[in-house]
């Protein structure tokens, strides 16, 4: 009989067999077990320059590629360590340092050890992307040793041993070898020290036992230079783990995962983001997809130590603990002001105040019409995923022990963030001196359930509060915009001869295959004025037949930024231009933004062309896509355009096409608002800055020309003629933008307070019905008052994005704010990168190149979408909080009585919109007058009566007169603009 | 648990510590069952088959259209049946899988190409392979499985038929290959990401990579027999990865070699 007994490898061979068994869950709940071959070998280097040994491993396992040593020679000395010292943190020490570990200044010749690394991707996805990028910056010399597949420091899983305790064993083992291997090469004097870093107290005990250096994190930063400052980076909340006694917890126990899984499915509980109200800090909602509307979250107690954006799973209360959503301003800082941050004992989760503040609502719960009627609410009962990113915020004075700047005391204060709606954030610091009046950058590490507040950890400082530099960074971090500069790799991707590219003058040159010679056509821009790229040109000319022919001419980005380069990740990561009062972020570098693409006058540039030929009815009669070399002959601004069209003695060619496409462009609009297309409102301003300074000096609200329009009309026609055509190409993967239209449940407030307070129906059937009923919507005596709907209707849409044509029935497609069946992004390649991939997949449908794999997938196409969704939203977001600063800044010292409209009414205040500013504010009673006076609510009729040391009746969409000052916060020394009744 | 085929590029090591280059463990025994015509025992990492010959033995089943006359050659039939326990969710092939089908068929039309059959006039040979356990490299473990076993029954053949798989570490979406004609001198394409031919690839790294299998006859690089994918690659990936897995062919077949070599020396000392 032939054996089946294994033949043992032989001893030469440099590799040697193990193999992994495990067992896993998977989401089904199924249990699986798991077997993998381990090949263990011993070519794996070590990586020290000091090492004579490893060096001779050769690298022809990796094709040629040597790779020089990571670790430096002469690592860094320190008190502790002069012989200088190699790092080897633990899995623990990564998650809770890791803002450490990308310090320039510390933390170099680290060694991450496949153990660790293993770890800290199964346990937080970003934090193993930074430790990966980490590794990659060649400043920091961090190794990744692969000790899990080194014979040497292979390590078998004992019967009995736990998963961690083997790990750790693993760490401990892979620092002995370091250890031993080093002193191969290196005398034992000279020899670098190799110190584990462990937060676990037994791993560090046992790793001295066997003659190891074991530090933890916080002892190791202390022995730094700089110490104080890198220890209040020292994670707070699970260095606490290893003291933390027994204490009385605030808040219930989430449920376990599997029960809120079966929750789920059975349909008893449900999950969903948690988001708090703007007005109110004690209220949050939660949309799920079992209920039209969102499910109220009412308290801190139900809230359950949810922060805003977290997927949380939630259990609907018994009806009889339903409430309505609250009519009353609660704003945490003013509850919440005397907490002391350092004592948890004699807290309750909520303090009498916030009882209070909620009291009020349950009396509501028993109202009787339709718009008080209590609704569904709900408490959370687990968080699926924590949204958690860091934040940018100042510390509570208030909160703060001794602000004196030498002393070194660490004490814990409260960090207020910027975004209202994340609670305060109780921070452990040395230097609460240094950081007041500070715009600091902090993140959570934990909630625990004997913590009021979360704790969390402070990052870096950004600077003073109200400098312009710490704001405009401050917003940029908490929208989450890059605003690095570009790196190396995206930079090499640029043409060699920079500024100097030209269009090749040869027509037999590559860059002019299939493209279309339009240097003649009588080309102009139309922008902004002072705009610097360009994206798009137009022009017109009468055909014999009396038809027109029309082309918008649009930058040929993808010609210069091809697929899968590094400049194309970098422009796909940030999906979008920024554009800030002071400053603009640029998605592409600005070689190509404002020079080589942008389709500046009187040079010749690629374009991507879309030539229509248009009956004098704006009718297509075909529509032709191209490849172009243009020469655009003017660029003019808004107001210039608008000049030259009206003034009557130019009759060259130009100003007729341009008069030509005005024509045009009207009959287009009167089209699309035919068609229902909705005309709406955001409150638009205009910061006038001092040339020299750029310090705002004044705010205009922007005015609209037709020429305005023309531009507009036309860029929506390309984009709806190329979504046709892509999305013919490519029905699975086309990249279109959608608009969906608002459940009808969305308008329900604002329906209901124009029939009570105006006697206007609004009806929301379809986006026609809306567009025509929104033009009633009219006020003799206030003429800002349509605008003043049409802001608040605006925002009971919901947002348009981006999607793989693919992932969605073709009834879906529909743009309702636009009222077209399709449409999608193409005008605008050099700020948005939805249009580079609309070119690239337009180039493709016309067969001009082939098209990348990346946008052919159709799980990567979402991919890109998700991303550019959140990217665009956030631009537009930060674009917003710039000009609201730079309005701020702009009023700084003045005392002005303004015309305002109240917008909202509360328990105890109005929220009043000034349409001069276009800003929005609150106006509480005790804004109002001194004893604060009394406020007679009525829900029913939104009125509030102020009697007592003023009195004035309150309605909304009334206009009152408001006095806007300026007045500096007591708490942050901050500036805020505040309104008051003047 | 390990990382995945995206850190390769971190230490230049796959999931189970290999380098591109290096096959798994191979371990072949030849008449592991000797009451069979010819037998043999193949594992490829963790993918185990075992093969059994029958025959040549005369045909039963003689249909109309069977080829008669002096031209008629043996024919081979292929049984491929795939245990449930083999992977690690325990699932019931249907007998009429058409992914088995389909590489029962690479197995005839490669096999009826190698083996002599023409001195087996109207007769069958049988090739059973069961596989056991699946860790990647099916079709290659049943090619290889297959030549040993028709070795042992003594079936002439021209040469060895060995297969191994080939992928590479670059995925569809994530290359970034420019099609030569798109080039516009002056735009520099950087390439920052590892790009290796793998060799060998195993169950994990099929789930995540494209990959070929190729089989070849004779040594000295010898002739490609078979080659087949059922994964989406790039075309200028192709190349390089037929390359690798034609060398990686050659080292399989010195392994084979040996076992069958050593076999013989157990047979002569039998004796």
């Amino acid at each position: 009989m032939t054996s089946l007994k294994r033949t043992q490898p032989t001893g030469s061979d440099s590799t040697n067999l193990s193999s992994k068994v495990y067992v896993r869950t998977t989401r089904a709940g199924k249990v699986q077990k798991i077997v993998r071959e381990v090949y263990l070998r011993q070519d794996i280097p070590c990586s020290s320059a000091l090492c004579s040994e490893c060096s001779k491993i050769s690298t022809t396992y990796a094709r040629g590629r040597a790779q020089p040593p990571v670790l430096a020679a002469k690592p860094l000395t320190s008190e502790t360590f002069s012989t200088g010292h190699y790092l080897v943190p633990d899995t623990n020490a990564v998650l809770t340092g890791m803002d450490l570990f990308e310090l320039e200044s510390a933390f170099k010749d680290v060694i991450i050890l496949q153990t660790v690394l293993e770890e800290v991707k199964n346990r937080s996805l970003p934090l193993y992307h930074r430790l990966v990028a980490l590794t990659k910056n060649e400043d920091k010399r961090c190794y990744v040793f692969f000790n899990e597949f080194r014979m040497e420091t292979y390590v078998v899983r004992q019967t009995g041993e736990s998963i961690n305790d083997r790990n750790d064993r693993a760490v401990r083992r892979a620092v002995q070898w370091y250890k031993e291997h080093l002193e191969l090469s290196v005398k034992k004097k000279a020899c670098p020290a190799i110190v584990m870093i462990s937060n676990d107290n037994d791993c560090r005990k046992k790793a001295i036992a066997e003659g190891l250096v074991g530090l933890s994190l916080s002892k190791y930063v202390s022995g730094l230079e700089d110490a104080d400052t890198l220890l209040d980076m020292v994670n707070e909340g699970r260095e606490r783990e290893d003291a933390k006694t027994t204490q009385e917890n605030f808040y219930p126990e989430y449920y376990s995962l599997s029960k809120m899984t079966t929750g789920v499915k059975a349909g008893t509980m449900h999950q969903g983001t948690f988001g708090v109200s703007p007005f109110n800090y004690l209220e949050g909602t939660v949309r799920v997809p079992a209920f039209e509307r969102p499910l109220i979250i009412l308290g801190r107690e139900n809230s359950n130590r949810a922060v805003s954006g977290d997927v949380a799973v939630v259990e609907v209360l018994p009806k009889e603990q339903w409430k309505t959503p609250s009519s009353k301003i609660v704003e945490e800082e003013t509850l919440t002001k005397n907490d002391n941050p350092e004592a948890e004992d004699g807290e309750t989760v909520i303090s009498n105040k916030e009882r209070k503040a909620l009291q009020e609502d349950v009396k509501k719960a028993h109202g009787t019409t339709t718009e008080g009627k209590p609704q569904p609410t709900a408490r959370i009962v687990g968080i699926i995923k924590r949204n958690w990113r860091q934040y940018v915020g100042h510390v509570d004075k208030d909160s703060v022990r001794t602000s004196d700047k030498l002393s070194r005391a660490a004490q814990t204060v409260f960090v207020i963030p910027m975004d209202k709606r994340i609670p305060k954030i109780r921070v452990r610091t040395r230097q609460a001196g240094e950081l007041l009046g500070k715009r600091v950058l902090i993140t959570i590490d934990s909630w625990d359930r004997d913590s009021r507040y979360p704790v969390g950890h402070f990052v870096r400082s950004l600077g003073e509060l109200e400098s312009k530099g710490a704001e405009t960074e401050a917003l940029l971090l908490e929208y989450d915009v890059q605003y690095r500069p570009f790196a190396k790799s995206v930079l090499d991707c640029l043409p060699e001869e920079g500024h100097d590219w030209k269009v090749p003058a040869d027509t037999s040159d590559p860059g002019w295959r299939d493209r279309r010679d339009l240097r003649d056509l009588l080309v102009c821009s139309i922008d902004p004025p002072g705009c610097v790229d360009i994206d798009d040109a137009l022009h017109a000319t009468q055909l014999p037949n009396g038809n027109f022919a029309v082309g918008v001419h649009i930058a040929d980005v993808s010609n210069f930024v091809k697929p899968d380069t590094a400049m194309d990740r970098e422009a796909s990561m940030r999906g979008t231009t920024v554009y800030l009062v002071d400053k603009r972020i640029d998605m592409l570098p600005m070689l190509l933004g404002t020079d080589l693409c942008s389709l500046k006058p009187f040079v010749e540039r690629y374009a991507f062309s879309v030539l229509w030929e248009l009956t004098p009815e704006a009718d297509i009669v075909s529509v032709d896509f191209n490849k172009s070399v243009i020469r655009s002959r003017y660029a003019f601004s808004y107001e210039q355009a608008q000049l030259r069209i009206d003034d009557a003695s130019q009759t060259d060619d130009l100003t007729q096409g341009m008069r030509i496409l005005l024509q045009l462009s009207r009959t287009l609009r009167a089209k699309r608002m035919a068609a229902g297309a909705l005309n709406l409102a955001s409150p638009e301003v205009r910061i006038e800055t001092e040339s020299e300074t750029s310090d705002p000096i004044d705010v205009k609200t922007k005015q609209a020309l037709a020429t305005n329009s023309l531009v507009e009309e036309f860029m929506l026609l390309a984009n709806i003629s190329v979504a046709r055509r892509v999305q013919t190409a490519f029905p699975q993967t086309a990249l279109l933008r959608r608009h969906a239209a608002p459940p009808a449940a969305n308008f329900a407030t604002l329906t209901h307070q124009l029939r009570v307070k105006r006697g206007l129906t609004l009806d929301v059937s379809s986006s026609k019905a809306l567009a025509d009923s929104l033009d009633t919507c009219v006020s003799s005596d206030s003429p800002f008052f349509n605008t003043l709907i049409r802001i608040l209707a605006t925002r009971c849409m919901t947002a348009a994005e981006y999607f793989a044509a693919g992932t969605l029935a073709p009834a879906q497609y529909r743009h309702y704010g636009l009222a077209s069946e399709i449409y999608t992004h193409f005008t605008s390649p050099i700020r948005r990168y939805a249009d580079l991939a609309v070119h690239r997949q337009l180039a493709a449908a016309i067969d001009y190149a082939p098209l990348a794999p990346s946008l052919q997938s159709r799980s990567r196409l979402e991919g890109v979408c998700r991303n550019i969704n959140v990217r665009h939203r956030n631009a537009q977001f930060a674009g917003r909080a710039s000009v609201e600063y730079y309005v701020g800044q702009a009023l700084k010292g003045r005392d002005l009585i303004e015309e305002g409209h109240v917008m909202r009414v509360f328990e105890n205040g109005v929220v009043v919109f000034v349409p001069r500013f276009g800003i929005e504010g609150l106006i509480r009673l005790r804004d109002m007058g001194t004893p604060e006076p009394v406020g007679e609510f009525d829900g029913e009729e939104y009125v509030l009566n102020v009697t007592g040391s003023r009195e004035v009746r309150l309605e909304l969409f009334d206009e009152v007169k408001v006095r806007i000052t300026d007045e500096v916060e007591e708490s942050t020394g901050k500036r805020k603009v505040k309104l008051g009744l003047a | 648990m390990p990382l995945d085929t995206s850190s390769y590029s971190l230490a230049l090591l796959r999931l189970d510590g290999r380098r591109w280059n290096e096959l798994r463990r191979i371990h072949a025994v030849i008449s592991s069952q000797p009451a069979a015509d010819g037998s043999s025992y193949l594992e490829m990492g963790n993918t185990k088959v075992i093969c059994t010959v029958t025959g040549p033995s005369e045909q039963k089943r003689t249909g109309p259209q069977q080829p008669t006359g002096p031209t008629a050659s043996a024919r081979i039939d292929v049984e491929v049946s795939v245990a449930g326990f083999s992977s690690v969710d325990r699932k019931k092939r249907s007998r009429t899988d058409k992914r088995t089908a389909e590489m029962q068929h690479i197995l005839v039309s490669a096999l009826s190409d190698i083996v002599h059959t023409h001195l087996y006039p109207h007769s069958t040979i049988l090739i059973s392979l069961h596989v056991l356990s699946l860790d990647g490299g099916l079709l290659a473990a049943l090619i290889n499985a297959s030549t040993l076993a028709l070795v042992d029954a003594g079936i002439p053949m021209s040469d060895y038929l060995v297969a191994c798989t080939t992928g590479s570490t670059v995925n569809n979406a994530s290359s970034r290959a420019v099609p030569a004609r798109q080039t516009i001198p002056g735009i520099r394409s950087m390439a920052n990401e590892v790009d290796d031919p793998l060799l060998d690839l195993n169950g994990l790294e099929e789930q995540d990579l494209p990959f070929v299998t190729v089989a070849t006859v004779g040594s000295e690089k010898g002739r490609v027999a078979v080659c087949f994918s059922e994964t989406r690659m790039m075309a200028e990936r192709l190349e390089e990865m037929l390359a690798v897995g034609v060398d990686g062919c050659q080292m399989i077949r010195k392994v084979l070699d040996a076992s069958v070599k050593a076999h013989g020396r157990r047979m002569l000392d039998d004796t």
